[in-house]
């Protein structure tokens, strides 16, 4: 791959992430009071408080404090939480594997369903299928995701009781390996096709656009007249113009992902960076709530980045243009 | 643009009518929607409530009365009121159900006694001999029949016995036994207050932003379009729920937060249009004349602009109202503040699942979704007028 197109990517990933770290040190400065205000008993003594401010840094200018900061969030050191008292970043690493699996789980079901409906849609233009992509696609973007969520956990796990009402295990745990697996995929089961539910309409609508329009070019046309199958001239042909653009709309969906996945977390009580985020914002956490909205923040950075490396595998004009500059 | 044909659209008529209950409910509306109406989760009146008592009070004197009851167990059992006695004599309230009679209060000593009995109160229960896990209705009311309650040895009485039912109102009621209709209709006022608010604070920044990158152009221009790709490439519910922790879940508040992470849109939109709008020839023209950048901004940039704005706002506030929600349903809200995502939130925490109480839940989500339907109509049909274009979405793209 190019070289200096390369480095643009990851310049421009580095500006983002060092935007974050930004924001996220001047929001929890901004703030009435200072972080430690929570946990200071209005009858500690002075040098019980000073010591409390002096143990979190916050008696340094705010320059030194900046820069401590930025070391801290680079090498993972995000300190003790105020609620557990236990290392942040154990108890995010702990959480962290159960976000990823119901993040990429439903990215992966909703874009594959959604590129497979969207492609059957502009084939079938005006047949019962690319009607139902329009609409699938119009609903959802105005349902929001959590409302759907409760009514299918109201309805699957309440009203007839397929899956379990909260949690991402069963209490006991089961024994064995293989009954832990079952188990936790039962627990992901309804969150997963929920969020799939509210992704895979954006998609088709989308992938359904694109093909559309590439279906009337010409190089189409000419693929047909040269006698390929249409099976050949959709996939090998059509489909494959459109992959940078379904790319591009993966790196743009990242960020809505994370929130979906979030308020997922808070639906269905699961274990997962999400939950601890918003326990941590209500319990006025600040050392938990910084590092989860970085590491959150910190997925996006990565995940785009990959997608742009992803763009220029797949679109071989991004690496012939930035070789010729 | 054709106003008859505007206000004839279904989406507009919805609108009107959704505004007016919101402005006008709350007037209408007796008494606070935070009082208790009724037993807590009680169904609405028109839903399976062929067993299911309604609420029920009775005024007695000193003879006592009885009823008929024909149902199923109220959801409370409550009786409150002033009983005047000789001190000496001891006074009984007896409850006689068709099963046995129980001793409700034998009270000696004073010439007058206040009486509040609750049938979900521990003391009362076991002073009763029943079971102190479960339900005391059920065993105050065994079976339909005649029941009846005789107070003995009183000179004077004036008590109530308060029955609330497990059905009430439209809509029924929540776990606090607040109206879930009073609250449905209370909730309209934040979600619109909110959703507009911040979507027209939104958009100004948006158009101001976009005007500047898309007229000085330059610097400006770079690091305004940089700083719109950062905050695009953040996401947002994680960077909202820390703001609304730190600064506070007040109204006003929410709709700052909200409007400063959702200008993104417009000023992209507006400064595309001003690039090409800068380049055309009557800004030559008016260049040409001698006219002051300032001038030319003003009466001719912005209201290009306005068109843009206006569908952007309409088409921006079903994302206001459905990230208020969201932040409300995840419990990051001012609790006094009654509004339909913390109406789920409600639902959601305490206890609607369990119960099956589909009430809580459904009007306040239906409700969020059909309003941001109602923007999203109105935005199309704003876009079209502004670019016919765009007319008839469903065909090619």
């Amino acid at each position: 791959m190019n070289k200096s197109w390369l480095l643009r990517r990851i310049f421009s990933s580095l500006a983002v992430l060092a935007a974050v770290l930004v924001l996220n040190f001047l929001l929890f400065r901004i703030m009435p009071g200072d972080a430690v205000s929570t946990i200071i008993d209005p009858n500690f003594s002075p040098e019980a408080k000073n010591r409390l401010r002096a143990l979190y840094g916050l008696d340094r200018p705010l320059i030194e404090q900046f820069f401590i900061y930025i070391k801290q969030m680079l090498t993972f050191r995000f300190g003790l939480s105020f609620l557990s008292r236990k290392p942040v970043w154990d108890e995010l690493m702990s959480r962290l594997p159960g976000t990823l699996a119901l993040m990429s789980s439903s990215m992966l079901l909703s874009s594959v369903i959604g590129i497979w409906l969207g492609v059957k849609a502009s084939l079938n233009r005006g047949r019962w299928i690319e009607r139902m992509v329009l609409r699938a696609g119009a609903v959802t973007a105005s349902f929001p995701g959590f409302f759907v969520q409760l009514v299918l956990l109201m309805l699957l796990a309440r009203t007839f009781p397929l899956f379990p009402l909260r949690g991402s295990m069963s209490i006991p745990q089961p024994a064995g390996t293989s009954a832990i697996i079952f188990d936790y995929i039962w627990h992901m089961t309804l969150p997963v096709i929920t969020l799939t539910l509210m992704g895979f309409g954006g998609w088709a609508l989308y992938v359904r656009n694109l093909m559309v329009r590439t279906m009337g070019e010409d190089f189409v046309l000419m693929a047909r007249a040269r006698g390929l199958t249409e099976r050949q001239v959709v996939y090998g042909h059509a489909f494959r113009t459109i992959l940078p653009p379904i790319i591009t709309i993966m790196l743009m969906s990242v960020p809505g992902l994370v929130s979906g996945a979030v308020i997922t977390e808070s639906v269905f009580s699961l274990n997962g960076v999400g939950t601890f985020l918003l326990a941590a914002v209500s319990g006025h956490d600040y050392p938990s709530a910084g590092a989860a909205f970085y590491l959150l923040a910190l997925i996006t950075v990565i995940c785009n980045f990959l997608a742009d490396v992803a763009y220029g595998i797949v679109d071989p004009r991004v690496r012939i243009e930035a070789g010729n500059k | 643009m054709n106003i008859k044909m505007f206000l004839g659209r279904r989406s507009i008529i919805a609108f009107i009518f959704i505004c007016l209950t919101g402005i006008l409910g709350p007037v209408l509306i007796e008494g606070n929607p935070q009082d208790t109406a009724g037993a807590p989760f009680a169904y609405p009146i028109w839903w399976n409530s062929r067993n299911l008592p309604a609420s029920a009070d009775f005024a007695f004197n000193e003879k006592g009365c009885g009823f008929e009851w024909s149902k199923l167990p109220p959801a409370v059992f409550s009786l409150m009121g002033t009983i005047h006695a000789d001190p000496k004599a001891n006074v009984k309230i007896i409850w006689r159900t068709p099963r046995r009679k129980y001793i409700l209060a034998s009270l000696t000593g004073q010439s007058v006694y206040w009486l509040n009995l609750d049938g979900r109160d521990m003391i009362f229960k076991q002073f009763l001999g029943l079971p102190l896990i479960g339900k005391s209705v059920d065993f105050l009311f065994p079976s339909k029949g005649r029941y009846s309650l005789e107070i003995d040895g009183a000179k004077y009485a004036d008590l109530k016995l308060s029955l609330p039912g497990q059905r009430h109102g439209l809509l029924g009621t929540d776990q606090r036994g607040r109206d879930v209709f009073v609250l449905l209709v209370y909730g309209i006022r934040t979600s619109l207050i909110v959703g507009i608010s911040a979507t027209v604070i939104a958009s100004f920044l948006g158009m101001g932003f976009g005007l500047a990158a898309g007229y000085i152009g330059g610097w400006t221009d770079t690091l305004i379009m940089r700083a719109v790709d950062v905050l695009l490439s953040i996401p947002t519910l994680p960077i909202l729920m820390v703001l609304a922790g730190i600064w506070g879940k007040g109204l006003w508040q929410i709709v700052l937060i909200l409007s400063i992470f959702s200008w993104m849109g417009t000023s992209r939109s507006v400064r595309s249009l001003i690039l090409t709008v800068r380049e055309s020839p009557w800004i030559e023209g008016l260049k040409a004349l001698g006219a002051k950048r300032s001038y030319i901004l003003w009466r001719h940039l912005v209201p290009e602009t306005a068109p843009i704005l206006l569908a952007n706002i309409a088409l921006g506030v079903p994302g206001a109202i459905l990230s208020e929600a969201g932040l409300a349903f995840l419990g990051l809200s001012d609790p006094r503040l009654i509004s339909w995502g913390r109406m789920l939130h409600e639902a959601h925490s305490f206890g609607a699942f369990t119960e099956g109480a589909w009430w809580l839940l459904l009007p306040p989500g239906l409700g969020i979704v059909l309003l941001c339907l109602i923007f999203m109509d109105i935005g199309r049909y704003l876009e079209e007028q502004i670019d016919p274009r765009l007319g008839g979405g469903g065909r090619d793209a």
